[in-house]
């Protein structure tokens, strides 16, 4: 086990440095998630601001819980564009055009080649701006911050990121299956435009399974927000690690049965 | 302008060739609409009024406001004159007997008469869906001039994008410029919230843009508010088409002696 981790840091190292060869070739692009991601949160700051001045709560949050509630998933979506975004979802494209033959046949996981040889440094700005959100949130907010509430948020966001990941993962694994995925890519697009917009706590009855279990992206932010202004209790801590746990097992499944039945080119 | 037809009518046939997408594109309609149903559900109980808006006003807003954002599909027409610049198939419409800024216009209004009855049926839909008690205009000024404006808004659309697609000639990649804009455009045409919400002050910065009669201003009309901006909301939308033709000639002239027809 040891030597495979360190087997797969050397590797994770090579590809960072390739990596930054080629975005060195590539000035223009280096910043361009920053600044396209950035405007995203951005809007929705300004989007709730204009709610904000004609209400003072929505579902009992106010408008530091619902600004911690974006830098939240800010920093969600920074971490994934930063470590892995840009890998696993050319996996349809190496799927379709039989270029995974290449992951297959080196001697590392081709899943851990994949998702990591794609870091992106200049979506680093990112994590710092969704930093600077949850700040502003705390300063409105005002939570009663301990140091418990702080890792419970750190703990849940690490959860948090590797659920994340794994949805990304999942829906693109449909392409080990099907002809086209792009089905997949709009059914992400639309779960993650709509629970960036709007935290867990608006969903109830069928969305609530539907975002909470089916798709969850109504959880990621919401958890942890939950975590750290103290809404959070032993129930919806263990039901968080249960879908975290059902969705590794779930990914890891679809994952391992689609290698199996990937037969090469154009499959 | 026999030909301009023809363009239109072959897009529109072959938009049949993509059902699925066509399937696909009315269902997630749902999601401006789910997004607003649920916040808004959840704002409106405790409250009975915001701003102007009624819970079921602020639904309707929201329908017709996806229904004309669902229409405005003028973004492909930057990423495909990007596209074929970088790779140098632009050539295609340059060889072809028309203009090519009508060309666009054309594929734009081809697309848009295939997806107008589905939009529609999606909005329908919706509304009974949802069980939104549509509040729709009574005014027959208001109408016309919400159908008006949301025509001019769309080939404002189609004008800004064609001119940010051009501009590949001088700049090459634009494609993060191109998201970004998307991302501002969700904002400025009050596709999140209604513009109404924000302060006044900001409310008057966005009268001075286009954006706001894009789809804001029509959706208003169309559901019975801001009658009052009717008519001027017209003649600015058109001002704005006027304005963006002029700087596009002055583009199109300056720039399209760099394209050398091998891609970038």
């Amino acid at each position: 086990m040891r030597s495979r981790i360190r087997k797969n840091r050397k590797v994770l190292q090579a590809m960072l440095a390739l990596r930054f060869h080629g975005l060195t070739v590539f000035r223009l692009d280096f910043f361009a998630p920053f600044f396209i991601d950035g405007s995203l949160f951005a809007i929705q700051l300004l989007a709730f601001s204009a709610v904000y001045s004609n209400v003072d709560t929505v579902g009992g949050w106010g408008r530091g819980e619902m600004i911690l509630y974006i830098g939240t998933f800010s920093l969600l979506n920074a971490v994934s564009m930063t470590l892995y975004f840009f890998g696993v979802c050319r996996i349809p494209d190496k799927v379709k055009s039989g270029e995974l033959d290449l992951y297959l046949t080196k001697p590392v996981s081709p899943l851990f080649r994949l998702s990591f040889e794609n870091i992106s440094p200049g979506s680093v700005p990112l994590i710092f701006l969704s930093i600077a959100i949850l700040a502003y949130g705390g300063r409105v907010a005002q939570p009663e911050i301990c140091g418990r509430s702080v890792a419970a948020y750190c703990f849940w966001i690490a959860v948090m990121a590797v659920l994340y990941y794994e949805m990304e993962v999942l829906l693109r694994s449909v392409s080990l299956y099907l002809v086209s995925s792009a089905r997949m890519d709009q059914l992400e697009e639309a779960g993650i435009a709509l629970c960036m917009k709007l935290p867990g706590i608006a969903f109830y009855g069928v969305y609530k399974v539907i975002f909470y279990l089916l798709l969850p992206y109504g959880i990621m932010a919401t958890l942890p927000v939950q975590s750290l202004i103290g809404e959070m209790d032993g129930r919806l801590a263990a039901y968080g690690i249960f879908v975290v746990l059902l969705f590794s097992g779930l990914t890891a499944a679809v994952w391992k049965r689609g290698l199996r039945r990937y037969n090469s080119a154009s499959s | 302008m026999h030909k301009y037809l023809e363009i239109a009518r072959v897009y529109m046939k072959t938009q049949l060739a993509w059902r699925a997408d066509v399937i696909f594109n009315m269902i997630f309609t749902v999601t401006k609409i789910l997004f607003a149903y649920l916040l808004w559900g959840l704002i409106f109980r405790e409250r009975s009024m915001v701003g102007e808006f009624t819970f079921h006003g602020i639904l309707s807003y929201y329908i017709v406001s996806s229904f004309l954002s669902q229409l405005e599909m003028s973004r492909s027409v930057s990423g495909e004159i990007h596209e074929r610049i970088r790779n140098g198939t632009f050539s295609k419409y340059m060889i072809v007997p028309v203009n090519v800024e009508g060309y666009f216009i054309f594929m734009e209004l081809g697309m848009i008469a295939f997806y107008f009855v589905f939009d529609l049926l999606a909005a329908v839909v919706w509304r009974f869906v949802f069980r939104i008690e549509f509040s729709f205009a009574s005014d027959p000024v208001a109408i016309v001039c919400g159908v008006l404006t949301a025509a001019l808004g769309l080939l404002f659309m189609v004008e800004l994008n064609f001119w940010l697609g051009i501009l590949t000639l001088k700049y090459q990649g634009i494609e993060a410029f191109l998201m970004i804009k998307n991302n501002l455009m969700e904002l400025a045409t009050g596709s999140i919230v209604p513009l109404a919400l924000f302060p006044e002050i900001a409310v008057g910065v966005m009268r001075c843009l286009p954006f706001y009669y894009v789809t804001y201003l029509p959706a208003m009309l169309l559901t019975g508010q801001c009658g009052d901006e009717a008519v001027t909301g017209v003649a600015v939308i058109a001002a704005w088409c006027v304005g963006m033709q002029l700087v596009l000639a002055a583009t199109w002239k300056k720039y399209i002696r760099k394209y050398d027809g091998v891609g970038i």
